[in-house]
């Protein structure tokens, strides 16, 4: 009997699910190709990938209060291409004040989208979708279509292969970001109040909590880690250009859905983010090595996509008939 | 009722608009430069006549279409182009496309056929898909030459070609097999897929490769970073993973080789690297020990590309050539060239030979470009 | 109370001229005339034979938003036509270098765009829990994916003779068929919408579709109806698309789907559903177009042009909202003084 309770609860979460689907996936990599789970590979894994896991850990918040945000990349290409003009033309050499910089770039970007979508009221997808082309056209503008090349990033690229207690500080940066929102969303009053806001904003209003201004720090966040994002692209790769991260936000949302979030508001996770982030990741890797071509590899990718939101739909229609059958008389 | 009649007669106000308050109509009338020209004296030839005041070049317009935005390596192109047509008195116009596509170049291209520019110079994204909008500039008068990465015969009248594309794929295939030692497995980190300079240079290396010398050399991939720096990080980390016993990589792009160089020389790997680099960005990644990830690697002077890039537009323009085999001009201080015969049919202008950069002369050049 | 569709029972006469002229479309018509006389001041190339000589590009694009339109005022959301139309022009541009003759190519690639609206449409209605972005964002990347392995590593393929797309390039006088055709549609659509009881469906589905339901309207036919519909459009689009670009590639079609939305959001329908106005997108999508090629005229920055695009796509969508702020602040001042 506790079996079966157990395994019901363990099928009916979706996060554990995905994580043994996670675990299922790399096993049968390693098996095919020895060579996926050494060190370097997986350091270079996260290393790549951590600019959109941070990302997806602002869309996170942002999905959770009903909205949505496609203009992250441009957002992040902007405080990149700063970063990188900035050191290009020697003005600022600071690594420390350059994040800062950048991050405070991604805020004042934030701030402009919240205000538009909770005071403006403007549907979050076309406000979004304008200062796409806004945020990503000033990064042209700004850098006068010129790259920053390594030469021009002098000591800043050396921050992304620095490590700390051993660990490479760009995985660092997304392991402490992961490991602070999932405190605050799991056990502060704050996080509470994003998930109350999504799920049902009128009744959260009227039990006394600011909506709007909810929706404003909730995208203030999300520009602060784009900001943030850009800084570390640039450093990862050694060079900062405007069309930096182009048509990458879709991978980004992608991660959040993959992850269990709902798009509708009011569900969803960081853990599930995690997971989902990381499985988009290891498919990424995983698809060249398993020998699919990789001219293949985006429609692999969209499939999965495509199988796992079935099965997750398909997964809540067993679970609530199974709720249904223990109420019949 | 009222509405619906109101709106039929905003529609036909509207539909009016359109067709009268739009200026003139198409009877011919010579149309001036834009308001932005500074140069302008004289109008230029509009879209439906051709243009015969040969001779004269400081009125003329000439057109720039680079390949993307932003890429170092147009940019000093674009430099180059630039610098020669001002100098000679003429309007210059450079206009990136939206994106690094062939469908973004053919929308630059029909905007410079409705401003009635006197040439343009393209650095094609496809070789055949920009003939349409070529040829309508042709038959609109507009002097349509090519330079870096050509467009195919029938949609040019000649092509400045930075070095023959024979010599190119030697140069780079010799490199391989010095650097490999004789017998290895190597990769190709491209640009885009559809890129007509690296298909090419590609192509020259296949057939160089099908030699006796190059027997024991085995080419495993060719990956496409299209020519962005991120994808060609990718790349190239997927390229070491996925062939442990690879030797040499050649990146016949400016940013793959970029990306790689980095790549290779952060892990300490034992690949080597080479290929087509610009020597202000590889300077500290070339070198002959081990710490550094390239020993040599071949280019030639972009902005002298431009510079023979606008001085082949000018010679077109005044029509003292006309892009056929064997017509000479004289391009200011770059010295006189020939017009040669191209592979695919149609005819092409060499710069010179490919350039070596080594650890001995790269402190020199990285200053220069 | 006004409901979602902005449509109130008052008992202000709904169809008086100040009505007319400050609904949106009026005003997008004004902004319309604005924008040429602009155009037309900044550069003396601006005139109608460049104007329509650059617009089949940009025409093309204009047959994806009619049933987006559609698919927005019941909504919904696709976002994978770019990638329709990738797929059913490399198909089209395949078939065509292979030798099939025009007359079955045409309608090859008709059936291929339908065909992928229908997959989009049936994923839709049978898992109806699934957010519409979400599954066609995954199709968008699919359908594209598939265009990709069927280009193969050269990434774009070239029609081998063009003549027989060219027909499709012909005109009438200076009028390009395109433009004929885009007109001929453009009414067929906003008659459909506005004067058809299929039309007042979709809006009806648009405002409240559980509501929309249980009065009997077929709700989910009609979700596959205008998806198949989409990829029906899509394919129309790749095929004149085609006859401007001779070819097809990985990128081809990329951003369409934005373009169109953001069209369609500036003339007036509001992505929540159950507002909007046909008349309204074709004007603002000649706008936008015309602005496109009048800037480019003068050589903007290409870049510069999209920061315009969005800030008017902004700024379009937040003025009726102040509006009606500023109104509702003067409505609560004035009951607080009486």
């Amino acid at each position: 009997m506790k079996k079966e309770a157990l395994f019901k609860k363990m099928s009916g979460s979706q996060e554990i699910v995905l994580t043994l689907v996670l675990i299922l996936l790399c096993v049968i990599i390693q098996i095919k190709s020895p060579s996926f789970l050494t060190m370097t590979s997986i350091n270079d894994m996260l290393k790549n990938n951590a600019v959109i896991m941070l990302l997806a850990l602002g869309m996170l918040c942002v999905l959770l209060v009903g909205g949505i945000d496609i203009s992250v990349t441009s957002t992040s290409a902007l405080s990149g291409m700063i970063v990188g003009l900035l050191l290009k033309y020697n003005i600022i050499e600071n690594t420390l004040v350059l994040f800062l910089i950048a991050i405070g770039v991604g805020c004042i970007c934030g701030v402009l989208i919240g205000v538009i979508i909770s005071k403006g009221k403007v549907p979050p997808i076309i406000a979004t979708m304008g200062f796409m082309y806004i945020y990503r056209g000033l990064a042209y503008v700004l850098s006068n279509n010129q790259w920053a090349s390594a030469a021009d990033l002098g000591n800043f690229k050396n921050f992304a292969l620095g490590k700390f207690l051993g660990i490479n500080n760009v995985i660092l940066i997304a392991v402490i970001s992961y490991i602070i929102f999932f405190v605050v969303m799991k056990w502060t009053a704050y996080g509470r109040k994003i998930y109350a806001v999504g799920s049902n904003s009128e009744a959260a209003a009227i039990s006394g909590i600011n909506a709007a201004l909810i929706k404003l720090t909730v995208y203030t966040i999300m520009g602060g880690l784009c900001g943030l994002g850009g800084a570390l692209a640039v450093s990862v790769y050694s060079s900062a250009q405007p069309n930096m991260m182009y048509g990458q936000e879709m991978n980004v949302i992608a991660a959040c859905v993959i992850g269990g979030v709902s798009m509708n508001g009011g569900r969803g996770s960081v853990q599930g983010v995690l997971i989902g982030a990381l499985m988009m990741a290891v498919i990424n890797k995983a698809l060249p090595l398993v020998g699919i071509d990789s001219i293949a590899q985006n429609t692999v990718q969209g499939a999965i996509i495509m199988v796992v939101i079935v099965l997750n739909v398909l997964m809540q229609r067993s679970t609530f008939k199974n709720s249904l059958k223990r109420r019949e008389m | 009722m009222k509405k619906r009649n109101l709106s039929m007669i905003l529609s036909v106000v509207l539909a009016c608009s359109v067709l009268g308050g739009c200026g003139g109509s198409d009877s011919g009338a010579v149309s001036s430069t834009t308001s932005e020209t500074t140069a302008a004296e004289e109008g230029t030839g509009n879209t439906e006549e051709t243009d015969d005041s040969a001779g004269d070049i400081s009125g003329k317009t000439f057109a720039l279409v680079t390949k993307s935005a932003g890429n170092p390596y147009n940019e000093k192109t674009a430099e180059g182009f630039q610098e020669v047509i001002e100098s000679a008195g003429g309007t210059c116009i450079v206009k990136h496309p939206e994106q690094a596509t062939a469908d973004a170049q053919v929308s630059v291209i029909q905007s410079l056929i409705s401003q009635g520019v006197d040439s343009i110079s393209i650095a094609g994204n496809d070789e055949n898909a920009l003939q349409a909008a070529l040829e309508e500039a042709m038959a609109a008068g507009i002097k349509v030459s090519c330079l870096d990465s050509k467009v195919n015969a029938d949609s040019r009248q000649t092509f400045v070609n930075q070095a023959g594309n024979q010599e190119i794929g030697q140069a780079l295939m010799d490199a391989v097999l010095d650097i490999c030692g004789g017998e290895g497995q190597w990769a190709i980190l491209s640009a885009t897929s559809q890129a007509t300079n690296q298909n090419a240079w590609i192509e020259a290396m296949k057939s160089a490769m099908t030699e006796e010398k190059y027997a024991k050399l085995e080419l495993v991939e060719v990956a496409y970073g299209d020519d962005e720096p991120q994808k060609s990080t990718d790349q190239t980390q997927a390229l070491l993973e996925k062939y442990p016993d690879l030797k040499v990589i050649c990146a016949p792009t400016t940013v793959g080789i970029n990306a790689a160089a980095k790549v290779l020389q952060d892990k300490g790997s034992s690949v080597k690297l080479t290929g087509l680099g610009l020597p202000s960005e590889m300077k500290e990644y070339i070198g002959d020990d081990n710490e550094h990830s390239c020993p040599y690697m071949y280019l030639w002077n972009p902005i002298e590309v431009g510079r023979l890039g606008a001085y082949t537009a000018m010679a077109l323009v005044d029509e003292s050539i006309t892009g056929a085999v064997d017509d000479t001009f004289t391009a200011g201080d770059l010295g006189d060239y020939t017009i040669v015969e191209a592979a695919d049919g149609g005819t092409e202008i060499i710069l010179g030979a490919p350039y070596k950069f080594d650890s001995s002369n790269i402190d020199e050049w990285a200053a220069i470009y | 109370m006004a409901g979602k569709s902005g449509r109130n029972i008052s008992a202000e006469p709904q169809n008086s001229l100040k009505n007319t002229v400050f609904s949106w479309e009026g005003i997008l018509v004004l902004i319309f005339i604005a924008v040429n006389v602009f155009c037309a001041f900044l550069s003396p190339n601006y005139k109608i034979t460049n104007i329509l000589r650059e617009m089949p590009k940009y025409l093309a694009e204009i047959f994806i938003m009619f049933p987006m339109v559609y698919v927005l005022v019941m909504g919904d959301i696709d976002i994978s036509v770019g990638s329709i139309v990738c797929l059913s022009a490399t198909l089209a541009c395949m078939a065509s270098n292979a030798g099939v003759p025009l007359l079955v190519v045409l309608p090859l690639c008709l059936a291929i765009a339908t065909i992928c609206g229908l997959i989009n449409g049936l994923i839709l209605t049978k898992f109806q829990e699934l957010p519409a972005m979400i599954v066609t964002l995954a199709t968008q990347i699919v359908f594209r994916g598939i265009a990709e392995i069927a280009l193969g590593s050269g990434g774009s393929i070239s029609l081998s003779s063009t003549k027989d797309f060219k027909i499709l390039a012909g005109k009438i006088g200076p009028v390009p068929y395109v433009f004929i055709l885009v007109a001929i549609i453009a009414v067929v659509f906003a008659l459909i919408l506005a004067r058809t009881s299929f039309g007042r469906k979709l809006y009806a589905i648009g405002s409240n579709s559980e509501t929309a339901r249980y009065s009997g309207i077929h709700v989910q036919k009609i979700r596959l109806i205008i998806y198949t519909l989409t990829g029906f459009m899509a394919g129309v689009c790749a095929v004149f698309l085609t006859s401007v670009l001779y070819g097809a590639n990985t990128t081809t079609g990329s951003g369409f789907e934005m373009d169109v939305i953001a069209m369609a959001v500036f003339g007036g329908v509001s992505t929540a559903g159950g507002k909007g106005k046909m008349i309204g997108a074709v004007i603002s999508a000649f706008i936008i177009t015309c602005l496109r090629i009048g800037l480019g005229l003068i050589n903007v920055n290409s870049q510069i042009i999209l920061i315009i695009l969005g800030a008017l796509l902004i700024i379009a969508v937040l003025l009726p909202n102040i509006a009606a702020l500023i109104n509702n602040m003067k409505k609560m001042a004035a009951k607080r003084a009486a």
